[in-house]
Formats: C-alpha cells, sequence, structure tokens
C-alpha cells in the first residue's frame, strides 16, 4: 500500500477525482451558458488585448467603474431588466474619461428598465447615430482610462432585478471559450466525469465479464472451455474500432449504451488472464483438498480461486482503464456520442468541426488531450505499481 | 477425419471461415435488429416509389430471414452492395476509388514506422542505457497513452496553421492539378498524415523489437559468436537478429488489423477520402447499405491479415505447425 502512496500517479489522480466531483460546482451557471465571445483566449497570454469583463447593475450597486487600459473590445452586450421602487424614466449610461456621456438604453416613464443591447445590432448603432456598417465599439471606447456605466438619474435605486454588462474582448478566464462562448475550463472540468466514468465502468463490467468466463472455461474444461475459448478467438478478430463505431451509431449513443459497448469488446484479455491462472491453480494441491472435502465448484471459484487471482485482476483493471478511456474519447472525437454529454472527445470533436485551425485556438485542442493522456499515464503507472506488487518479478522489468 | 481436425492450416482456415459467418450474421442482424420495421431503416421514407420498390427487391425484404439471408451473402459474396442513400450511387463504386487512397496511406505508414521501429529497437538493445534507448522508451509510452487525434491535430496545428507549410484537409487540392502536378499533390496532402502515423506507431515497434533483443543477447550462441570473434555487427544483424526475426514477421502482420482503426480516425483528422471516413460518414449519415459494405471491407482485410499472420507463425515456427499443446 505504501508503495502505491508514494506515487505520484495516484495522487494525480486522486486530484482528478476531487476536480471532477468539485470542480463543476464551483460554477455557478450550467456549462452551456455563454460567458464570452466565441473563441476568447485564456485570459494569460497576450495582454495586450482586451479582456472580457462582466458587471452586473443590482439592488445597493447603481453604477460601475472599470479601467480600460486596452483597444476597443470587438462587442459589448447588456441584457436584463431592472425593477425600481417608483415610475420614472430611466436611462442607462456610459461615461468615458473624457466625460462624454452616452446613452446606452433608456424606458419611458415605467417602473422597470429592460435591456437587450447587442452591440452588433442595427438597432443600436443607429441609437448611437452611426451607420450599420460602422463600429460602435470605436465610439464606445475611444480612449484608456476609466470608464463608468452608471442608471440615470443618480438617485435611481434598483428594487430587484439585474443588468448585467458584458465587455466581450478576446481574452476570458483560465482557459477561454470555444465556438459557443463556452467556458472552456468548465467544459474541461466536466470531461473528467465522463472520463473516468466510462473508463471505470466500462473496465469493471468487461472485468466481471472476462472473469465469469475464464474462470468457469478454466475450472470447467472439456467443451466448455473450448467453446469459451472459441468465442473468445472470433471477438479478438472483429475489428476493434469499425464495430465499436456500428454499435455506437446503431445501439444510440447515451453513456450506458457506450459503456455496454465498451465492455462488451474489452473484456476477452481478462479472460484469457483469469483462465490460464485457473488452469494452474485447479491441479494445486490445496483445489484438490478442498473437492475432498466436498466442496462445490461454484464455492471453490469465489471463495478459492478469486482471491488468489486478485492482485493480477487489480492490475488488469488499472491498465484496462485506459484503453476503455482513449476508446470513449476516439468514439466521441468521431462524433458517435451523445452531443448533450460533454466530454474530453466531444471538445475536440467540436474544436476540429468548428475549425480551431483556422482561428489557431490551441486552448481547445490542448486541454482535452492533455487530460486524456495524463489520466491515461496515471492509470497505467498504477497498473505497473499493482502488476509488480502482485508479482515480484516484475520489478525491474525482466529485461535488466 | 481426425488426422485433417488436427492439422494446423485446416484448423486454421476453419477458424477464419468461423470468423467470418460471424462477421456476417453480426453486419446481418446489426441493421436489423433495429426497434421498428427494418424496410424503414433500409429504406429512406424520402426515397420515390419506384426506388422504394427497386431497394425492395434487391434487399429482398419481403422474403422470410434464412432467405433473406441467403441472399445478403450472395450480395456481400459478389461485392454488390447495392445503392448509397447518401450518393445515390452504387456503394461498390463509391468504396473502390477510396480503396487504393487508405491503403496507400495505412501501407505507407505501416511499412515506414515498422522499419523505423525495428531498427531503433535493434540499436536501443545494443546500447543499454543510452540516449537512444530513452528515445524509445519514451516514444512507447507515447503511443500507448496518447490519443492518436490528439497528436494529429497538434500536428495538423503546428504544421498547417502555425507553420503553414502542409494543407489542413483534403486528399487533393481543389480544383485538382493534372499529370505529374496530380501525383505531388497527392504527396504533398499525405505527407502530415503519414507523418503522424509514423510517429505514433514506431514506438510500440521499437519497444518490442528492443525487449526481443535483449532476451536474445543473452542466449548462449551470441556469447559463442563473440567469443569466435565476429564483428559486432555480423553478431547483430546475423545471429540476434535473424534468431529474433520470427515473432517480428508474426507481430508485423498481427499489427496490420490494429491500423485499420487509425485509418478512421486519420482520415477523419485529416478529412481524406478514404474507406474509413466513408464508413464514419455512413454511419453518421444513416447510410446503412454504405455502412454495412465498409465494415465488411474492414472485416475482411483483418480475417485475411489474422490468418496470413497465422500462416506465416507457422512457416517459420514448426513448433507451432506440429500440434504443440494449446496451454
Amino acid at each position: 500500500m505504501k508503495r502505491i502512496l508514494r506515487r505520484f500517479s495516484f495522487w494525480l489522480l486522486i486530484g482528478f477525482i476531487l476536480a471532477g466531483i468539485w470542480g463543476p460546482k464551483c460554477f455557478k451557471s450550467s456549462a452551456e451558458t455563454q460567458v464570452a465571445s466565441p473563441f476568447s483566449m485564456p485570459l494569460w497570454v497576450k495582454k495586450d488585448t482586451s479582456p472580457t469583463m462582466s458587471f452586473a447593475l443590482e439592488p445597493k450597486r447603481e453604477h460601475v467603474q472599470f479601467e480600460w487600459n486596452w483597444e476597443a473590445p470587438p462587442n459589448i452586450t447588456i441584457w436584463g431588466t431592472a425593477k425600481f421602487e417608483k415610475e420614472t424614466s430611466a436611462s442607462l449610461i456610459l461615461e468615458n474619461p473624457n466625460g462624454e456621456t452616452i446613452l446606452l438604453a433608456q424606458n419611458e416613464g415605467n417602473t422597470f428598465l429592460t435591456v437587450d443591447v447587442d452591440g452588433r445590432d442595427m438597432s443600436f448603432k443607429m441609437g448611437l447615430g452611426l451607420s450599420p456598417f460602422d463600429d460602435p465599439m470605436k465610439e464606445l471606447f475611444p480612449t484608456k482610462g476609466r470608464y463608468t456605466i452608471k442608471l440615470w438619474p443618480p438617485d435611481l435605486k434598483i428594487k430587484s432585478g439585474a443588468i448585467n454588462i458584458r465587455i466581450e474582448g478576446s481574452r476570458w478566464g483560465l482557459l477561454g471559450t470555444d465556438q459557443r462562448g463556452r467556458d472552456v475550463f468548465h467544459l474541461f472540468l466536466l470531461g473528467i466525469r465522463i472520463s473516468l466514468l466510462v473508463g471505470i465502468s466500462a473496465t469493471l463490467l468487461a472485468t466481471l465479464l472476462g472473469v465469469s468466463v475464464g474462470l468457469v472455461a478454466g475450472y470447467a474444461g472439456g467443451l466448455v472451455d473450448t467453446v469459451l475459448m472459441r468465442i473468445v478467438d472470433v471477438l479478438l478478430a472483429i475489428p476493434g474500432l469499425p464495430i465499436l463505431m456500428v454499435l455506437a451509431g446503431i445501439w444510440g449513443k447515451g453513456l450506458w449504451q457506450l459503456v455496454v459497448i465498451l465492455s462488451i469488446f474489452s473484456w476477452m484479455g481478462t479472460a484469457r488472464t483469469i483462465r490460464s491462472l485457473t488452469l494452474s491453480l485447479r491441479e494445486s494441491t490445496f483445489v484438490e483438498g478442498l473437492r475432498a472435502l466436498g466442496a462445490k465448484p461454484s464455492y471453490i471459484m469465489f471463495r478459492h480461486l478469486l482471491p488468489e487471482s486478485l492482485p493480477i485482476l487489480l492490475a488488469n483493471i488499472a491498465l484496462g482503464v485506459p484503453s476503455a478511456i482513449l476508446a470513449e474519447a476516439g468514439l466521441s472525437f468521431l462524433g458517435l456520442s451523445d452531443p448533450r454529454i460533454i466530454s474530453w472527445g466531444r471538445m475536440l470533436n467540436e474544436a476540429h468541426g468548428f475549425g480551431a485551425f483556422t482561428t489557431g485556438a490551441w486552448w481547445l485542442i490542448l486541454p482535452p488531450g492533455i487530460g486524456i493522456s495524463l489520466i491515461c499515464l496515471a492509470f497505467l503507472d498504477l497498473g505497473r505499481t499493482l502488476e509488480e506488487m502482485a508479482d515480484p518479478r516484475l520489478k525491474g522489468g525482466a529485461n535488466k | 477425419m481426425i488426422k485433417l481436425i488436427k492439422n494446423y492450416w485446416f484448423r486454421r482456415i476453419v477458424g477464419s471461415l468461423v470468423v467470418l459467418l460471424v462477421v456476417l450474421i453480426l453486419n446481418f442482424f446489426l441493421f436489423r435488429i433495429m426497434p421498428g420495421d427494418p424496410v424503414s431503416t433500409i429504406i429512406d421514407p424520402h426515397f420515390s416509389p419506384q426506388a422504394k420498390q427497386h431497394l425492395r427487391a434487391q434487399f429482398g425484404l419481403d422474403l422470410p430471414l434464412y432467405q433473406q439471408f441467403y441472399l445478403y451473402v450472395k450480395s456481400l459474396v459478389t461485392f454488390n452492395f447495392g445503392q448509397s442513400f447518401l450518393s445515390q450511387k452504387p456503394v461498390w463504386e463509391e468504396l473502390r476509388t477510396r480503396i487504393p487512397n487508405t491503403v496507400f496511406l495505412l501501407g505507407t505508414a505501416f511499412m515506414l514506422s515498422a522499419l523505423l521501429g525495428i531498427w531503433l529497437g535493434v540499436k536501443a538493445a545494443q546500447k543499454r542505457g543510452s540516449a537512444l534507448e530513452k528515445v524509445v522508451l519514451l516514444a512507447g509510452s507515447i503511443s500507448f497513452s496518447f490519443p492518436s487525434f490528439f497528436v494529429q491535430l497538434v500536428l495538423l496545428m503546428i504544421f498547417g496553421w502555425a507553420i503553414p507549410i502542409f494543407p489542413i484537409r483534403g486528399s487533393l487540392s481543389v480544383p485538382p492539378p493534372s499529370g505529374m502536378a496530380a501525383l505531388w499533390d497527392f504527396l504533398w496532402h499525405m505527407t502530415l498524415p503519414i507523418f503522424s502515423l509514423v510517429l505514433l506507431g514506431f514506438g510500440s515497434w521499437a519497444i518490442y523489437v528492443r525487449n526481443l533483443m535483449i532476451k536474445t543477447f543473452s542466449e548462449d550462441y551470441i556469447l559463442l559468436a563473440r567469443a569466435k570473434g565476429l564483428p559486432e555487427n555480423k553478431i547483430l544483424w546475423g545471429h540476434a537478429f535473424r534468431a529474433s526475426l520470427p515473432p517480428i514477421v508474426t507481430m508485423f502482420l498481427l499489427a496490420l488489423p490494429g491500423i485499420l482503426s487509425g485509418a478512421v480516425i486519420t482520415e477523419t483528422v485529416f478529412s481524406l477520402h478514404g474507406v474509413g471516413k466513408f464508413l464514419l460518414d455512413s454511419i453518421l449519415g444513416h447510410d446503412y447499405p454504405a455502412a454495412g459494405a465498409a465494415f465488411y471491407l474492414l472485416a475482411i482485410i483483418t480475417i485475411i491479415c489474422n490468418l496470413t499472420a497465422d500462416f506465416a507463425y507457422g512457416l517459420v515456427d514448426p513448433r507451432i505447425r506440429l500440434g504443440r499443446k494449446m496451454e
């Protein structure tokens, strides 16, 4: 046990699991919401380009001030409804560092102000006195300095509701945004869940299947053994990814269908290992003794043969998870998964389909890809460690 | 009779035929056990009545199941796969233009990665603990744990966008050039896919060959060869490598089916005109005759490779052929 605790991969895996469980809960909004303009870069690159800023005018916060030290941003969106205590004519105003004020929106003597403005709207441009082909952002953000967005008249109090303002620059968040303006970091954290869930449950199911077949074939021998092993041979001879693609394409793309499909075609290796182990154990003296005591075959199999092979089995599970994760990611990358389920493969599929290359959006490709690789490497390392613990002869490898 | 059953070649051939039968049955039922009427899944509702009638007659969907199966096997054996829903052309016509592309892509990549891997593996085994051995081990772990599509996407990003020296998609430029230019254009488009497959593939070869060679180096006859004072190169290639050749040959053939999966992914990433992409597009477009045909073709290639591997193994290693105990 100590050897496992000393492995970096073990702690990496724990980190992934914790991040997968708790990470997505730290976000207030769902991962599907647009948080910034599409293909925003991460905040920590190209710091001379404009970042995305979000504000809300809420009760007790009737104006916001911010420093703007960049070129004019590509877009601004303002939306939401604010309710007031009394009927007034309210307006939303942007004040730039030169002291000029620009009217963004207003109501006509109501108890509320509803705003739904996008910087690219025709009506918005016309309202600013621009032609539909002009860029209003140059008008709104002419210089660097301190800007204020506030409600007018100044004694206005918001009773409830909020007006959200988002200045959509070209940088946002830890890992930027994708083609729909979603937070890539949030998607990345959600992807951990799917990879671990599918990888581990498919491997467990496959192991269950493989152990049953291996135990039965090894212990029963004879015709049963021959038939089962021929089935294994046949399944091994069918091309892997194509049959998975056909099954996923026909049987639906849900998560559990995927788990079942993956496990149907990955139990054969375990079955062979367990069978050969059982074959050698079957002839050992303690099994003969058990038989002489009148133990039933099922008792011998599950109370004695199975625990004997448990260490090897654990290593097998750890070594099997990466291939299940890779297969899931591959199918999702090919577009054969449920588009509503966010997984790393799906993220790469969308990055590929929406031209992350033509825009150079590396932050859409590297996080999911590195995530998959790291998880796989962690499981491989863990599996090798478990294997060495089960069979110390492997330590240092047969090749040393 | 019993002699025939025990015969190695006979057993292998029967085994392959059984796999072929299973593939046929799978292929037959997969597209028929879906919920609902099989007719509605095979025949697109937007088809004209004549086309429906034509397809009905072609697939014999009004016949009993066993007759359908007979007709189905007959059509597959004669490569008459029916019409594609998407392109309205015979599926075989569609496949025929794609097979050479896929064979070229996989064949070249496979040969290059095997040759490079074997050479590096031998060299790594010769110089234990050298920088080369570390490179080999690293390349091996890359090919085991990095998803191929991720590596290819990164390559595409580097050589298609950051340093745009290779095309981002396609097997040929649009419009395609003619004459010798077309060949160069094709090779130019194929360079990055082949390079990526070699990068992903040579590591596992190198590790496999390295481990084999290390085992061989500890044999007594190598010691004898050294004691005889043979030149190091002769010991390396003439003795050690020669002795490790049978498992390498078998591995070579056994690895062939595995790269078919690579075809699907690679052709999708680079948007190439090939069988793998055709299979994916057919599945995504619910083009069942085309998907069935592409799957059947890939399965046939796999079965042939496995059978050839068995035969080669039997030829180079008489112990296998002459009835060893299977355990």
